[in-house]
């Protein structure tokens, strides 16, 4: 069976699970129910007693240690680039039998910022959203920083499996899958159960978030089933819909963050309905180019990709349509952020500017990766020689801008705090955003020379010119690390020293109070309401005067 | 009314006093830069001003200690990834420094 065929078999997956969940989850009976939550607790004996129970602790849990992930995650991105010109530079470290090469570490550090720092973002938003989107509490905010710790160690052995995959003889990457398995089913029921117990019709954001974790074990499902788990295009199917998984995700947290954070409502629901639907019934091309990673992940030997000609078509027409999700989703996440003005609204709130970039690289990341990917399938090999660096700028400048921005935006919300300086927190993001696009686009530069060199003349040897690029590349990447450094003391020193948030109401820069609003121009009704007046708000029309403290007219 | 340590803790204070009128005059803060300040840029300062008179005291001869204890480290760090590594520990000890001071001080 090929492609099409793992494809209708997830298709039909997800929809009976949408369907199940919309219909009140009956799969979560009373029984059911009570059974979940007791396997998330007290089947865990003392275990549980050493998490906090407190409201909003699993999230920010989840938060600090994906901060903590980042910083890990783009050291070993940048001495994986730094190798990538001198591969002798860490020849001393053989002496501890230690042999690191560009593309082990690269590997680690991608693996690490997918897993570890934005994984962790976007449960640790996840496990506030969906609470708040359902109008209550989390269902087990104990079990959820106990899981923390837990993802934590699976990413821990990812990134010894990414340098050596075996250890006498024992897959270490597949010992990581299991343990992240662990972490991710229980982070899901706990979300089933909180959506469950929701008291209001939840947000199509919501919804994003839940089906983006489900689709994780349901696409490992859908390929097992079909019985391709050991062929290529299994293989590389499974890697592509784990993508858009993650890309739901994503889609998901930002989408909320960027109505959250602005103030605005969520610009069009139509669109948000086009992401969701988008995202899965069509191939998401952004990711690791082969199915090799999914094959080691699940323990089998990755097998060549042999596709037959119906997969090739099938397969590059249902990619080029993930063009359209792409497109709804960054058109979205603008205009949200912009409302009625041409600029950033609330542009103070840290996370809007991350939100801004990642919203805006999406759709040439997206188009790049497109052609990359289409290049693969059809077997003509000729972009392969960019892809890694693409993975990298995919990363960089839209997974972990857009995850990091929801994070810092709904940051004050679950910690209580707001991040101890926004300035910093600024400056931090000129250097993560300026340092990965000029830092990654110079190492794709390199990358192109060593193309154009390879072409004319296969048995060249890499010139000074690819190298010099690479060089550069890898020193402007330092920024990122350096960003990321102070990104994470400043959320750290935030959750401890950062100034309280009293009234979650007042964290705006809105002046709108429950009990009156001054009007001073013209406003839609819809626009008070995303502002925070309600029903028994008292409209003050407030007259433009010349008088010091007054609205002044221009 | 504004004061002079208002004016030197903040940088907007000294465009604009408490009602957000511009202050178009000359004000004198009252507040001095730490001492633990003062003796550190001195101490780099003497710092330079030694190695550029032993440079010119003993012009072509290698410091003392100095260059006694670094060959130790050729063939160790002797790529310039090391250099970004080392401001990468510093960082890393930050963090961990920050985590164990705040969770732990009152």
């Amino acid at each position: 069976m090929g492609l099409i065929t793992i494809l209708m078999v997830f298709w039909l997956s997800i929809i009976i699970v949408y369907v199940m969940l919309n219909r009140g989850i009956w799969v979560f009976t009373d029984v059911t129910k009570g059974t979940s939550l007791f396997m998330l607790e007290k089947a865990l004996g003392p275990a549980i007693d050493f998490a906090e129970g407190r409201k909003g602790s699993g999230a920010v849990a989840w938060i600090i240690q994906g901060a903590v992930w980042l910083v890990i995650s783009s050291t070993l991105t940048f001495v994986g680039l730094w190798l990538g010109h001198e591969p002798t530079a860490l020849h001393s470290l053989s002496a501890w039998g230690l042999n690191p090469t560009s593309e082990s570490l690269i590997l680690a550090g991608k693996l690490s910022t997918i897993f570890g720092a934005v994984g962790m973002f976007l449960i640790g938003s996840a496990l506030h959203i969906v609470p708040k989107l359902s109008n209550t509490d989390l269902a087990s905010e104990k079990n959820a920083t106990l899981v923390s710790f837990v993802w934590a160690l699976s990413i821990f052995i990812m990134v010894i499996g990414a340098y050596m995959p075996e250890i006498f003889g024992v897959k270490i990457l597949l010992i990581s899958t299991l343990i992240n398995s662990l972490a991710l089913i229980a982070i899901i029921v706990n979300l089933l159960l909180t959506a469950s117990s929701r008291e209001r019709k939840m947000a199509l954001p919501g919804w994003l978030i839940i089906i983006g974790l489900i689709s994780v074990p349901v696409s490992t499902l859908a390929v097992a089933i079909t019985g391709n788990l050991t062929n290529g295009t299994g293989q590389w199917a499974l890697v592509r819909l784990i993508g858009a998984s993650f890309f739901l995700q994503v889609s998901g947290v930002g989408l909320y963050a960027a109505s959250y954070g602005s103030g605005n409502p969520l610009w069009s629901k139509s669109l948000t309905v086009i992401t969701l639907a988008g995202s899965i019934f069509t191939l998401n091309p952004i990711g690791f180019l082969s199915g090799e990673l999914s094959a080691l992940f699940i323990g089998l030997d990755p097998a060549l990709m042999e596709p037959s000609r119906n997969d090739v078509i099938g397969g590059s027409f249902i990619m080029a349509l993930f063009a359209v999700p792409l497109i709804s989703l960054a058109s979205n996440l603008l205009i949200t952020i912009r409302g009625d003005d041409s600029f950033i609204e609330n542009s103070d709130n840290p996370g809007m500017a991350e939100i801004n970039f990642g919203a805006i690289m999406l759709i040439p990341v997206g188009i790049s990766f497109l052609f990359v990917q289409t290049d693969y399938l059809s077997g003509n090999d000729e972009l392969i020689g960019l892809s890694s660096s693409l993975h990298l700028l995919a990363i960089w400048t839209v997974l972990v801008p857009i995850s990091m921005g929801a994070t810092l935006c709904i940051f004050p919300a679950v910690s209580g705090r707001n991040v101890l300086s926004a300035n910093r927190s600024r400056r931090a993001f000129w250097l993560i955003s300026g340092g990965a696009f000029t830092g990654i686009i110079f190492t794709i530069m390199g990358d192109f020379s060593n193309i154009s060199l390879l072409e004319l003349d296969p048995e060249a040897v890499i010139t000074e010119t690819p190298n010099g690029l690479k060089s550069l590349g890898s020193v402007l990447f330092y920024l990122v690390v350096l960003g990321s450094i102070f990104q994470c003391l400043n959320m750290i020193r935030g959750y401890y020293r950062g100034s309280q948030i009293i009234d979650e109401n007042s964290k705006s820069s809105t002046s709108i109070s429950l009990k009156s609003y001054n009007l001073t121009k013209t406003a839609t009704v819809r626009k008070l309401f995303s502002k925070g007046a309600t029903m028994d708000t008292e409209i003050v029309p407030v007259n433009e005067s010349e008088k010091q403290g007054k609205p002044t007219e221009l | 009314m504004i004061s002079g340590r208002d004016i030197i803790s903040s940088w907007d204070v000294i465009m604009e006093n408490e009602n957000g009128v511009s202050v178009s005059e000359f004000i004198e803060g009252e507040n001095e830069p730490a001492a633990s300040w003062i003796f550190f840029i001195l101490g780099f300062v003497i710092t330079i001003i030694f190695l550029i008179l032993y440079g010119i005291l003993f012009p072509g001869s290698e410091l003392p200690v100095i260059s006694s204890i670094l060959p130790i480290f050729e063939g160790v760090f002797d790529s310039g990834l090391w250099f970004f590594i080392l401001g990468i520990m510093v960082g890393a000890f930050a963090i961990l420094g920050t985590m164990l001071t705040e969770a732990t001080s009152e």
